[in-house]
């Protein structure tokens, strides 16, 4: 089954990888699109970030759900 | 007078200016059951870094997320705090050192309730909201804000 996540990156995580916007077909849990998306850019070995899913922080291994929208957080620094 | 309870937007393009704050504490000359107001204003300051001194600082967000959050630590604070009145803004975009980034202003009838919600307001928003600071130095270069 195809499931095209929508993948937005942000701050130092999207300066390293020089991208904001990308789409990725994937399908699986969150702890497979990690590990995927390690392949995909080795770069963020080194990073520090979380995920979110559909704008929720993820805690643990949870499911992805179909053409979810995936963020690459890095630690926060506003005020 | 109602709470209002509807996602805003918290978000400001550039620095906020001091007449807004200013605009801001006059409005609330109406609403008499309030007895002390506690407000939090972020500067940006100008740190020496070992690859230059900070110039400004140009902030992004996450921004759907970032509303999302701010919407619930709000509804958590006015749960636990008896509040009049409650109202974040934060900068996107470039603000110059100096220049203010950050406005949080709560009001309630009684001091403490507005100073102790002021506190953890601030501390939520800089721990939980998905904005990011990127610190332009004086040598063209930039390192990644980094909240203690």
């Amino acid at each position: 089954m195809s499931n095209t996540l929508h993948i937005k990156a942000f701050g130092m995580v999207a300066e390293k990888i020089g991208l904001s916007d990308l789409s990725m077909d994937h399908s699986g849990d969150s702890a497979e699109l990690l590990a995927a998306l390690l392949v995909k850019f080795p770069e963020l070995k080194t990073l520090k970030f979380t995920l979110a899913i559909n704008k929720k922080i993820v805690n643990g291994n949870q499911e992805v759900p179909e053409n979810a929208e995936i963020a690459l957080l890095p630690p926060f620094s506003g005020g | 007078m109602e709470k209002e309870r509807k996602p805003k937007n918290i978000f400001v393009q550039g620095p906020i200016s001091p007449e807004k704050i200013a605009q801001s504490i006059a409005n609330h000359s109406s609403k008499t059951d309030i007895g002390g107001h506690s407000i939090f204003l972020g500067q940006v300051r100008a740190d020496a870094k070992a690859e230059g001194n900070v110039i400004a600082i140009d902030y992004t967000a996450y921004e759907e997320m970032a509303l999302e959050k701010a919407f619930e630590i709000r509804e958590a604070i006015f749960a636990k705090y008896p509040l009049t009145c409650m109202h974040i803004y934060h900068s996107l975009g470039e603000v110059k050192v100096g220049e203010l980034c950050l406005f949080v202003f709560t009001s309630s009838k009684h001091r403490k309730a507005a100073m102790d919600a002021c506190d953890e307001l601030v501390e939520r928003i800089k721990a939980e909201l998905p904005v990011w600071g990127k610190e332009i130095l004086d040598t063209q270069g930039h390192v990644w804000k980094l909240n203690t």
